[in-house]
């Protein structure tokens, strides 16, 4: 085992699918297997126990949703990266996983490739985005600034709002490129940047969008006097 | 001074709350503590007169303090003294002496009072001259109704008799010689101010409240033509008249004729005018007794016309009694219909009526000389309270319809209320139905999409499989259509408002690395699509299968190294176009397949959504797809808002109404 090896667990309820991705990193010489679980509770028992770089995580668990999973190991440990296992990538799944803190995700039916270069991406301070996740974090940031998202075609301007919305106006134009489909290369053409600095972008969005809900959370549940402050 | 602590505005709130008939009572019962303030007088009343014709000269001087120039013997009189001059008679001078005795000279300021002396002259004291009052002459008719109080000097008066002589001369018309009083000035001052608001202000009260009756009932009678209120209009516009001609004291000789027949007019029209009202106001409204009243009313003002005033003595005898007989019965018949509980003037009307009857037979009986009365007639102080009384009833309408509208409002308000509620409750059910049968249609659009797509998809390759007619490659193959048909769909129905740009991105998203793998590049052009657009799943899903079908063709079939996909919406409004090419550089469809099952459902999408779709093909230079489909100016959202802002303005309609 190598020091530069990065080390994976994978948290899966169907063996299927779990047997595949474990053969994935086994066969990857740079990647390290750190262990599997297949509910929540050995989930939990394997993040307490094991230190790891990534974690690839199904919602669907059989004792409850894996939300509670990425919320943890985000707050405890935010060197890691947190990749969500999908059937479709549909927003809703996708959006409430990144704002729990995960800053990836990738479809159960990826090819290995795709998933070794997924995760390759996330390590290097990227995040793989599809166009209708960056429509919908696009929207979750408008509504989260008062605006209704659905007959705003252009971000309401940052002086009425800026506290609200946490992304810079770079992060806004990367998004909507995105929400366009464009491709990770055609956007750094038509921004000056390289590909890989687009991605960046992504990661960091992804991360202002979970501490901003956090923060929301927080803010909240002080309202509702379930914090003392 | 109790009263004077009062603050203006309790002072008026407590006379706000008062009920009318407890005003007049107030009223009542104040006018009789002024009268009663008078009664109290140590002064010394002077009852005789002796009357001396002097020189028919009527500028001739008089004689002397004592003793007749013309030695005729003076006639004596007893005070208070009526008497009328027939018309056509010449202007008489007289001397008038009254005596009062007394114990001592008086050490304090005295005065010479004549209360009810219709008469002017010229007035001395002990042959001192103390005063002149205008007196008739050729040019000048005086008719005084007001008091007058003339100071004395102590010096003048004498211990003993003491002589009071007025010069003065008088024309044709009714005169009153009363009221003489000498007395101290401060006692007589109290006699004085208390006449003069009984024969003065009274009149002027009694002229303003027929003014202001006149207006209200006038009014009351042009905007509802309530034939009582004109009834009452001209009742009030008679007595204002009358008013007016009594507070004429001095006039020229010209007009005297006219203003007495003016007078016994205005008298005979109210008296007839509120007979006639009292009929009204108990039910009774024929047209023949409206008649005779009137006719009897007039008898008077035109007997008095034609024989210049000379019937007149004559008429206050017989006419002016019988008009007051029409008043009490008038009276009589609204207070036995008021015992029957017929309809009957209000009682406090009633109450006023039989006031005033009774006054006018007191003034009869004042002219037949039954009884004494000095001054003004009893009927000129009643008749204005009557008007009053009239009134009240309105006041009481008038408090009773603000109840009433007040009551009203209120119901109205509790209603639209009411209303409100309902039509928020049927809003909401509606709204709710609206959501149920939305979700409805939804379920239904996903289970035909599944029948349709996916089901009909997995049935086919149940069939290949079970034949055993498939490799595994191929049912690979057909699974991950399967799939990428379902992705499609979540990506048509996964927003609120599905939004075409982004599908479209993510269909690419999905598809190059798939074509980059089998060696094909993919340029995707979609710098002239807008940043959003929202269109409903029905038309997006339908557009991502044409696209996907004419990729998924190229990568199968073409056998090409490039595909060049550009998106595009031109034009503005209503005339929006969504266009889409989707272009590659391989070997083209044959001709046996060109009618094939991937290319006839591409057409038959097409055409179910109303969308142009176009085939370019020729070998060996390639396959061009081309896509047009109007899309419009929709704007997601402004729907679902429009229907709520309608529900808001109904609202607010039934809140106006």
């Amino acid at each position: 085992m190598s020091a530069d090896q990065i080390s994976i667990i994978i948290v899966e309820d169907e063996p299927e699918f779990r047997r595949r991705f474990a053969q994935i990193i086994d066969s990857e010489p740079t990647m390290r297997l750190a262990g599997v679980a297949a509910n929540k509770r050995e989930a939990q028992a394997l993040i307490d126990r094991e230190d790891f770089d990534v974690m690839l995580i199904d919602l669907g668990l059989p004792d409850g949703t894996g939300i509670d999973l990425i919320r943890n190991v985000s707050q405890r440990k935010p060197d890691v990266d947190i990749m969500v296992v999908t059937v479709f990538g549909d927003e809703q799944h996708v959006v409430s996983s990144i704002e729990a803190g995960a800053t990836g995700y990738i479809l159960k039916d990826s090819t290995p490739a795709d998933v070794i270069s997924c995760i390759r991406l996330l390590r290097a301070g990227g995040s793989p985005v599809s166009p209708v996740v960056a429509r919908s974090v696009l929207r979750a940031i408008r509504s989260r600034m008062g605006g209704t998202p659905s007959n705003s075609n252009t971000l309401p301007p940052r002086s009425a709002n800026a506290e609200n919305n946490p992304l810079s106006a770079r992060e806004t134009e990367i998004l909507q490129l995105l929400a366009k489909g464009m491709s990770f290369n055609e956007i750094g053409e038509i921004l000056g940047i390289s590909p890989h600095t687009v991605t960046a972008h992504i990661k960091k969005i992804y991360r202002k969008l979970a501490v901003h809900s956090r923060g929301e959370a927080v803010y909240e549940a002080s309202q509702m006097g379930l914090l003392k402050t | 001074m109790p009263f004077r602590a009062l603050r203006p505005a309790c002072a008026l709130r407590a006379l706000s709350t008062l009920h009318p008939s407890r005003l007049v009572r107030l009223l009542a019962l104040a006018t009789g503590l002024i009268l009663l303030a008078g009664s109290a007088a140590a002064s010394v009343p002077l009852r005789k007169l002796e009357w001396t014709f002097v020189a028919p000269d009527p500028l001739a001087p008089a004689t002397g303090a004592d003793g007749a120039a013309s030695g005729q013997p003076p006639t004596t009189f007893d005070l208070p003294l009526h008497w009328s001059t027939v018309e056509g008679t010449p202007l008489h001078s007289v001397a008038l002496r009254m005596h009062f005795a007394l114990d001592a000279v008086p050490d304090q300021s005295w005065a010479l009072l004549l209360s009810h002396f219709s008469e002017g002259g010229r007035v001395s004291v002990n042959g001192r001259f103390i005063g002149a009052i205008s007196a008739e002459s050729d040019q000048r008719h005086v008719n005084w109704h007001r008091p007058q109080l003339l100071s004395l000097d102590p010096g003048v008066l004498v211990q003993g008799d003491n002589v009071v002589l007025v010069e003065t001369s008088y024309g044709p018309g009714a005169h009153t010689l009363a009221g003489v009083e000498a007395g101290p000035l401060g006692e007589l001052w109290n006699s004085y101010a208390r006449i003069f608001f009984c024969e003065v202000i009274w009149t002027w009260s009694g002229a303003v409240v027929a003014a202001l009756a006149a207006l209200v009932f006038g009014a009351l009678w042009f905007h509802r033509r309530d034939a009582v209120a004109r009834l009452l209009a001209v009742a009030a516009l008679c007595w204002l008249l009358y008013s007016a001609t009594w507070l004429v004291e001095v006039m020229p000789q010209g007009v005297r004729l006219p203003l007495h027949l003016a007078a016994i007019t205005a008298l005979a029209g109210f008296l007839a005018t509120l007979s006639i009202a009292l009929l009204r106001m108990s039910g009774l409204s024929r047209r023949r007794e409206d008649w005779l009243i009137g006719l009897y009313a007039a008898i008077g003002p035109l007997l008095s016309l034609a024989t210049s005033l000379r019937a007149e003595p004559y008429l206050q005898l017989s006419w002016q009694p019988g008009l007051s007989l029409v008043l009490a019965g008038a009276t009589g018949v609204g207070l036995f219909r008021r015992t029957r509980g017929l309809p009957a003037p209000p009682l406090l009307v009633l109450i006023a009526a039989v006031a005033l009857v009774l006054a006018a037979l007191l003034d009869v009986g004042s002219a037949l000389g039954l009884n004494a009365l000095d001054g003004a007639p009893a009927f000129d102080f009643i008749a204005p309270l009557m008007l009053l009384a009239l009134a009240t009833p309105l006041v009481d309408g008038l408090i009773q319809t603000m109840h009433e509208t007040e009551a009203a409002r209120v119901e109205l308000e509790t209603r639209v209320r009411e209303r409100e509620q309902l039509l928020k409750r049927n809003f909401e059910r509606l709204r709710e139905s609206e959501r149920v049968k939305v979700e409805s249609q939804e379920r239904q659009r996903i289970m035909q999409d599944m029948h349709d797509g996916l089901g009909s998809q997995l049935m086919s390759a149940l069939m290949l499989v079970e034949r055993g007619a498939v490799s595994n490659d191929q049912f690979a193959q057909i699974l991950r259509e399967s799939i990428d048909d379902m992705r499609l769909a979540i990506d048509a129905l996964t927003a609120e408002d599905a939004d075409l740009t982004a599908a479209l991105g993510n269909l690419r998203f999905r598809m190059e690395p798939r074509l980059r793998a089998a060696g094909m590049e993919l340029a995707w052009d979609a710098r002239r699509l807008p940043e959003e657009i929202g269109l409903h799943p029905d038309v997006v899903l339908p557009i991502l299968r044409i696209v996907q079908e004419a990729l998924t063709n190229a990568l199968k079939h073409s056998r090409a190294r490039a595909v060049r996909v550009v998106l595009m919406v031109e034009g503005t409004g209503d005339a929006r176009m969504l266009d889409i090419r989707i272009a590659d550089n391989g070997a083209g469809i044959s001709e046996e397949r060109v009618g094939g099952r991937g290319l006839l459902n591409m057409r038959n999408r097409a055409q179910k959504i109303g969308a142009q779709l176009k085939l370019e093909t020729a070998a060996n230079v390639g396959t061009t797809v081309h896509l047009r489909f109007r899309i419009g100016a929709l704007v997601p959202g402004t729907r679902a808002q429009q229907t709520v802002l309608n529900t808001q303005a109904v609202i607010e309609r039934a809140r106006q109404q």
